[in-house]
């Protein structure tokens, strides 16, 4: 058996070899990635197409869960403002019961009550980016509107549907309590309270203001209740905010996992493709023109 | 004496002989060489030649002391037949040598001619483009 | 003296042999560049030896023939691991063109799939947000768009393929008819058994190009030389070539006839026309129906989850997608059929700021459709299998490169020419010679010491 006498081709392939491996190793270092086409890696890419989508959910839901909270935060906010009302109310009703008050300042205790309700109103009507957030679902309508034909001069135009802002994946969160079950409810009618003691004030009925007066402590209560709702959502959209974080690291290594380099390991495998480069190139040099013929000629 | 004398001469006679045919023997194993461009074959054949030259030469000289020592006696009659053969073979050997000299001296001339025209090269060596593998691309023009 | 004539006979022989030695080296040497060149052998046969006055002279040698050095089965290895490379190289080529609208550039399926559910679930925090509705109905037209263009990128990809059939088919016939003149040449310089030397080289040069071009099956007949495709349709038959025809078929793909008008198309393997055909009938179909299913599932499955809202403006919802009535081109017809943004269901009871709908329209793109997974689930299977395909025409390549090397080495063992030892061996035989010439002198001198001797 002969020895090849043609060295040129596996000098040429080893050289070809070579070149395609510096390549890779360059491209690696350049885009960051291990995985740049899905023939580098199907089955990381296909998984890849994946985390990008996870990754772009959970982006959102942050940003969901941050503005959800603003949300809420403005809309309980409204709701302590109102307690501070209501409070200020019960400790009118009681000096206005009181038979050492005169009439009129029994009246001018009235206005102050009428005062503290159209304070109220309007923290009923507090809206967040320029939607209401008492109105239900119909935020871009103002929900406690003037109407002197309603009992406590205030009508509810908003509606009583409520919605769910998605802060994860099959996660939904209610957003808003309806006004009408906050400000206007049939059992506890927190406006209406207020309404009547402004009455029952002008009339100089003491019992009647003793009994105004109650509803309006009834309603205090019940606003508090109210809060609670506020409260837990925001609880939950805390501990939320803190998942979607771990969410967020968790994604992001995966990525590096399925198509990142590390990039200290790139830069020492490109050195190494290069000197491989260099040496199959000194190689070739070699091989291709070195025959007896050089050595027979004389350099020119 | 005489006889052992003529024993020794008739042996070395013999032997003188055997070198001739193994000589020419060589020469025609040179030629085959060459034709063949079996290049240890022939070297070695050189070398066999040489050697065998040299005890031929060896061989004769001593012959020539033996026949005549001191050239008193009167020249022996050596056996027709061993000398009949050492006639032929000397002549055959001659006339191949005189073939076989003319062919190294016309294959040299051949040899020389293409070592000269490999001193002359002064190509670059061209690559077939692609990525399947290739054989070394050289061309001259004889 | 028959001896003298004798040695005279064998010497002039001698003398005719080496020259056709000389001739032989010479070729090798000036051949040692020329592809698919086979080193000749000088074959000779020795002379019956004849007795001579008792000594035994030998016959000399005489030149038989040049013999080119080949081996055969080598030969046909190589032509088929050429048929299967080629075919993966082709094959190789389109898909690594075509793996781009796969990859994560922006564009793809992929990227729009991602910020299409972004704008939902932003929709669902801020259903009355004129910008939140903007934003579905522009991702919704991205996600079309990217359909569209990969589906372009595979369209282009078989029609290219196509094209290359067409081509091919041309070459192939170009270069039997070289061949066949070639065999005719080969048959004139005296049957099957003699070598034909150059001619016959340049001969498996061209069979190899033909490889190249389409696999092909190799038979000795007893005039000469017969060539067939895979399937057996004759291509040359001796100094006879057969050419293979293309026609449009009524899928719209040209076919490849035979010189008889078999349609052969589906048989065609190995070289660049079987690994076109391959791809333009089988793999990239694949690819282009699966994708095809996949926008008109999605499409569908978003407009059911449309018709369960309403709209902005109080009414149901409607079609949001359109893809063609034909399942045939849908990923490269699907379009966004509204552009007011009101139009979005966004809504589930027809109260303006509800936002109840949206959770139907997010569940669209994570729910399972009619093929199995979800609408991200079918484009990562593509993305796999895409992915799969180049690299597996790649490492095919890489492999049948390595043992096409080996095989041309063992080869060029067999047939190749170094030039180093040929001129080693030049000078070698001129030091030789020299040697040799002196002791020629001295045979010579012998002749008077011999005579000498027995006078």
């Amino acid at each position: 058996m002969r020895v090849n006498p043609n060295l040129v081709p596996d000098v040429l392939a080893a050289l070809e070899q070579s070149q395609s491996a510096l390549t890779a190793a360059l491209q690696q270092v350049s885009t960051g990635k291990r995985v740049n086409v899905p023939s580098d890696d199907p089955a990381a890419s296909a998984a890849m197409v994946k985390n990008t989508i996870e990754t772009g959910d959970t982006d959102q839901y942050t940003q969901n869960v941050s503005s959800v909270l603003s949300m809420v935060q403005t809309a309980d906010s409204a709701l302590s403002n109102v307690v501070s009302s209501l409070t200020q109310a019960i400790s009118l009703g009681t000096q206005g019961a009181n038979g050492s008050t005169s009439s009129s300042n029994q009246q001018s205790i009235a206005a102050q009550v009428q005062g503290i309700l159209e304070s109220v109103v309007a923290q009923a009507n507090t809206s967040y980016a320029g939607y209401y957030l008492f109105a239900g679902t119909a935020s871009t309508t103002k929900p406690f509107m003037a109407d002197a034909s309603s009992a406590s001069g205030y009508t509810y135009n908003g509606n009583t549907d409520v919605n769910f802002a998605a802060i994860g994946d099959d996660m939904n969160v209610q957003v808003n309590l309806p006004g009408s079950q906050v400000f206007s409810n049939s059992s506890t009618d927190v406006l209406g309270s207020l309404s009547n003691l402004v009455s029952a004030l002008q009339s100089g009925n003491a019992s009647a203001i003793q009994t105004a007066t109650s509803s309006v402590s009834a309603a205090l209560n019940y606003i508090g209740q109210q809060r609670v709702f506020y409260g837990n959502v925001e609880s939950r959209l805390n501990s939320q905010q803190t998942y979607l974080q771990q969410e967020t690291v968790s994604l992001s290594s995966q990525q590096t996992i399925l198509v990142g380099i590390d990039m200290a390991e790139a830069a020492t495998e490109l050195a190494q493709a290069q000197t491989a480069n260099s040496a199959a190139l000194a190689a070739a040099a070699k091989v291709l023109p070195t025959t007896l013929l050089n050595y027979l000629s004389p350099p020119q | 004496m005489t006889e052992t004398h003529c024993n020794d001469r008739d042996g070395k006679v013999e032997e003188y002989l055997q070198l001739l045919q193994s000589l020419a023997r060589e020469l025609e194993r040179a030629i085959r060489a060459i034709s063949t461009n079996t290049l240890p074959d022939f070297e070695e054949s050189v070398s066999n030649q040489q050697e065998l030259s040299r005890r031929l030469a060896g061989l004769a000289s001593g012959l020539n002391d033996l026949e005549n020592p001191d050239r008193k006696a009167p020249p022996v009659t050596f056996e027709d037949g061993l000398m009949l053969q050492i006639q032929v073979a000397s002549a055959a050997l001659q006339s191949l040598n005189q073939r076989y000299g003319a062919l190294i001296a016309r294959s040299n001339r051949s040899v020389a001619m293409m070592v000269s025209l490999f001193n002359s090269f002064r190509g670059n060596l061209q690559e077939v483009s692609g990525t399947k593998p290739k054989l070394q691309t050289w061309s001259c023009q004889i | 003296m028959g001896g003298l004539n004798t040695s005279l006979l064998i010497g002039l022989q001698a003398l005719q042999a080496t020259q056709g030695a000389l001739n032989a080296t010479s070729n090798n040497i000036a051949n040692s560049g020329t592809a698919g060149y086979t080193r000749e052998v000088v074959q000779f046969s020795e002379n019956a030896e004849r007795l001579s006055g008792g000594i035994v002279l030998g016959g000399g040698v005489s030149l038989d023939s040049l013999q080119s050095v080949r081996d055969e089965l080598l030969n046909l290895q190589i032509q088929q691991q050429t048929s299967q490379q080629s075919s993966a190289d082709t094959q190789l080529a389109s898909l690594q063109q075509l793996q781009t609208y796969f990859s994560s550039t922006g564009q793809d399926i992929a990227s729009a799939l991602t910020a299409f559910s972004k704008s939902l679930s932003q929709l669902s925090a801020n259903p009355s947000s004129g910008g939140a509705q903007q934003g579905v109905v522009s991702s919704g037209q991205n996600l079309a768009y990217a359909f569209n263009s990969t589906a372009n990128g595979l369209q282009t990809a078989q029609s290219d393929a196509d094209s290359q059939v067409t081509q091919t088919v041309a070459q192939i016939n170009t270069v039997t008819q070289q061949i066949a003149q070639l065999n005719a040449q080969i048959s004139q310089l005296g049957g099957a058994e003699k070598d034909g030397g150059t001619v016959q080289d340049q001969r498996d040069e061209l069979v190899k190009q033909l490889s190249e071009l389409t696999g092909v099956s190799i038979s000795q007949g007893s005039d000469g030389e017969t060539i067939t495709t895979a399937n057996g349709s004759p291509l040359v038959v001796g100094s006879q070539s057969f050419s293979l025809q293309t026609a449009k078929g009524s899928d719209g793909v040209q076919h490849v006839l035979d010189t008889s008008g078999n349609d052969i198309t589906s048989s065609v393997q190995g070289g660049q026309l079987g690994g076109a055909i391959q791809l333009r009938d089988q793999i990239l179909p694949g690819f282009l129906s699966q994708l095809n299913a996949l926008a008109s599932q999605f499409a569908n499955a978003f407009n059911a989850a449309q018709a369960l809202g309403y709209d902005s403006s109080g009414n149901k919802g409607g079609d949001f997608f359109s893809v063609p009535a034909v399942g045939q081109d849908a990923a490269a017809g699907i379009s966004v059929k509204i552009t007011d943004p009101s139009l979005i269901a966004i809504s589930s009871d027809g109260s303006v700021g509800s936002n109840g709908n949206v959770a139907n329209l997010s569940a669209a793109l994570t729910t399972p459709l009619a093929s199995g997974g979800s609408v991200s689930d079918g484009y990562a299977s593509l993305v796999y299998q895409v992915g799969t395909a180049a690299s597996n025409a790649s490492t095919q390549s890489s492999a049948i490169g390595q043992h096409l090397l080996q095989l041309t080495n063992q080869q060029s063992s067999v047939s190749g020419v170094n030039i180093d030892e040929e001129t080693t061996n030049l000078i070698r035989f001129q030091t030789a010679y020299e040697a040799a010439a002196r002791i020629v002198s001295t045979i010579q001198q012998l002749d008077s010491v011999t005579i000498n001797m027995i006078s």
